[in-house]
């Protein structure tokens, strides 16, 4: 039952259920905070300010629709395929005897984008400017269809953690009846189907959504992580994984489009193994994240070293999930927009602007814990994507992602050490402890 | 910002243990009183402080709340470094996040602070016809490793409170003004804790 329903149009499902909330005059009095839905569907807490700038992005966004459609009716559907993407090919692409009318294009189009892609156009530029429709064109169409059938009911290490399924005693059976007991505790009518054990990862997925939050959210976002999972065992399924393929599941609209953003980000657009085994990628970043927040914003830097405040603790959560936990949906999905067309670099631009946009407070802090409720109070506010993307791509001068890549190679050995060697210190301790 | 003064500490605290044990709802109950039957997955860590006053002072903790899943493992120094205290957290349902707490204790009394005071906690107490490790084992392993241990339930408060006290009530108290903040350098053993065993 749960292979059939893949091409669902899971945007109206939960769009049709979003209201627009407005303050009430006793919250406008009385400066309160409120509860309201954002543009994906998020409850999110804010005062009212927070909720008058949610209103005039909404206006900003049809303002952006209108500027999209407008080019669609000159230029002809899909103008942005013609264009040459100098984001990430650049060099390449200049040298290639390339039209002048498509290099005009790119140029439009990456400042396009950095001023964001309105959501009902999203899948459709996504979906073509990431890669993603390249990459599907490339296996048969019933691709996706014939995967989850083929998984569906297969157990494995990371349909376990998804599941979070007890494999108590080392072995791989689990207790029907503990399954049975705990489906009629929470009166869910899934039934003892193969997929009988404890999704724990999955209600626990951005819970109380309005869509993600419901059988059928779950057992999509199922279906993408296992799916994935298979696809790439050595990424198998990494907590934080399951953040970004919620999201990419409301922006895309079906299962499968999700299916494929999700492997044209981590094959191609991320750097590699930032989410397999020992996160290796991802350590490599956050060294090449310091070494640019020492280059970018020194006072910062200095005045957090002093404090013995390792950046890592707060950035690490962002790299592996794409901001997806900390900042606003929309204001997400901007720098997604832009990161699908030119690369990894952008949440580099990204992570140093939520230090720049705060560098006075930074510079005041004393004390880990206000660190920290600085740089969240900054990021959970942020509901104007243009105040972080301002900064971000016009305050903190221009990285290429070649000198990015050159600092990711100066890093890598240094980060394969250091892991091996933990692991060998680990390994000694297993052989001598008891 | 917290003073460091006679009576008052700074105590970096870190939770360990498998995902799903509860380590995000312990701290939860802890610092909010609520209970949340789906808790988000944490991502590399989460942070949060809370202050008790225990006898004659006030301990403010700087709880640093962790990833579980293994290949976060590699990210965890950052987080236990310098720690006066852990919680280390097992489901008392599985016998799997019991052997993965026996693991995380291992290299903290390697690895870690020596003098950090270390507490094991059975969460998900509530769930007692689901029980797989029994209180009586825990405390067995935890004698012998100079841990203190309390079986707890987020669900239910039980023992939450207690075990935030009693680790408030062993952190040494001597703390030299020149400490930086966040961290509690100890120039005497834990009051109550025996040293870590090696090799026993
Ligand atoms: N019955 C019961 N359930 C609990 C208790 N503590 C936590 N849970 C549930 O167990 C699940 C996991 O709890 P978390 O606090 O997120 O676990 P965690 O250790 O932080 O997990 P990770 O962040 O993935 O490492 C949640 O759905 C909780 O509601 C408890 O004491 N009793
Ligand atoms: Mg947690």
């Amino acid at each position: 039952m749960y292979g059939t329903q893949s091409k669902i149009d899971l945007a109206l499902e939960y769009q049709s259920q979003i209201q627009i909330l407005r303050p009430s005059i006793h919250s406008r009095r009385a400066n309160l905070t409120v509860k309201f839905q954002d543009l994906y569907g998020f409850t999110v807490e804010g005062n009212v300010d927070d909720v008058n700038v949610l209103n005039e992005v909404r206006e900003k966004v049809r303002e952006r629709n209108r500027v999209w459609w407008a080019l669609e009716a000159s230029k002809g559907a899909n103008w942005y395929l013609h264009s040459t993407n100098i984001g990430q090919g650049g060099g390449r692409a200049l040298k290639s005897s390339l039209k002048l009318s498509s290099l005009a294009n790119a140029i439009t189009l990456k400042r396009l984008i950095r001023q964001g892609i309105p959501p009902v156009l999203r899948p459709k530029v996504w979906f073509s400017l990431s890669g993603a429709a390249k990459k599907k064109s490339t296996v048969p169409e019933s691709y996706y269809d014939d995967l989850t059938k083929a998984v569906e009911g297969k157990v494995t290490a990371a349909t376990r953690q998804i599941d979070h399924v007890r494999t108590d005693n080392n072995n791989n059976v689990f207790d029907i009846h503990e399954i049975w007991d705990w489906f009629s505790d929470h009166h869910l009518l899934w039934g003892l189907t193969l997929l009988a054990w404890f999704p724990l990862d999955l209600p626990r997925t951005f819970p109380g959504h309005p869509w993600l939050d419901t059988a059928e959210g779950h057992a999509a976002l199922r279906r993408v992580l296992v799916g994935y999972s298979f696809r790439d065992s050595d990424v198998g399924y990494c907590q934080g994984l399951n953040y970004v393929a919620a999201l990419l599941l409301l922006v895309m609209k079906t299962e499968e489009d999700a299916f494929w953003m999700l492997a044209v980000l981590l094959e191609n657009v991320l750097v590699n193994d930032c989410y397999t085994n020992n996160l290796s990628g991802c350590h490599v970043e956050q060294r090449v994240f310091k070494d640019l927040l020492a280059k970018k914003c020194p006072r910062i830097a200095t005045h957090l070293e002093a404090m013995e405040f390792d950046v890592s603790l707060v950035a690490t959560e962002w790299f592996l999930c794409l901001f997806s936990k900390s900042l606003p949906s929309e204001t997400t999905l901007r720098v997604w927009d832009v990161l699908f067309y030119e690369g990894a670099k952008v949440i580099f631009n990204v992570a140093l602007a939520i230090f720049k946009m705060k560098e006075d407070e930074l510079l005041l802090t004393h004390h880990v814990g206000e660190v920290i409720s600085v740089l969240q109070r900054t990021t959970h506010h942020l509901f104007d994507p243009d105040d972080l993307l301002t900064v971000a791509f016009d305050k903190i001068g221009s990285m290429t992602s070649n000198t990015i890549s050159k600092e990711r190679k100066k890093q890598e050995p240094e980060v394969m050490k250091e892991l091996d060697q933990r692991l060998r210190r680990l390994n000694s301790l297993n052989v001598n402890g008891k | 910002m917290a003073t460091i003064g006679h009576n008052n500490l700074n105590a970096k605290l870190v939770l360990l243990g498998d995902m799903g044990a509860g380590k995000s709802s312990l701290v939860l109950r802890f610092v909010k009183g609520q209970f949340l039957e789906f808790q988000e997955s944490t991502i590399g860590a989460a942070f949060f402080s809370q202050t008790l006053a225990v006898n004659d002072a006030t301990v403010k903790f700087e709880i640093w709340d962790t990833a579980g899943q293994e290949r976060y493992h590699s990210l965890a120094p950052m987080y236990y470094r310098g720690a006066a205290a852990a919680i280390i957290v097992y489901d008392i349902t599985s016998t799997d996040s019991f052997s993965r707490a026996k693991k995380w204790v291992q290299e903290l009394q390697k690895q870690g602070n020596p003098n950090m005071v270390m507490a094991l906690a059975g969460n998900k107490a509530d769930l007692e016809d689901k029980r797989k490790v029994t209180a009586e084992e825990a405390r067995v392993y935890a004698e012998e490793n100079g841990l203190f241990f309390m079986e707890t339930s987020a669900k239910s408060a039980a023992n939450v409170n207690e075990i935030f006290y009693e680790i408030a009530k062993r952190l040494p108290r001597a703390q030299p003004a020149q400490n930086p903040p966040g961290m509690v350098l100890v120039d005497r053993p834990a009051e109550g804790s025996r040293a870590a065993s090696c090799c026993s």
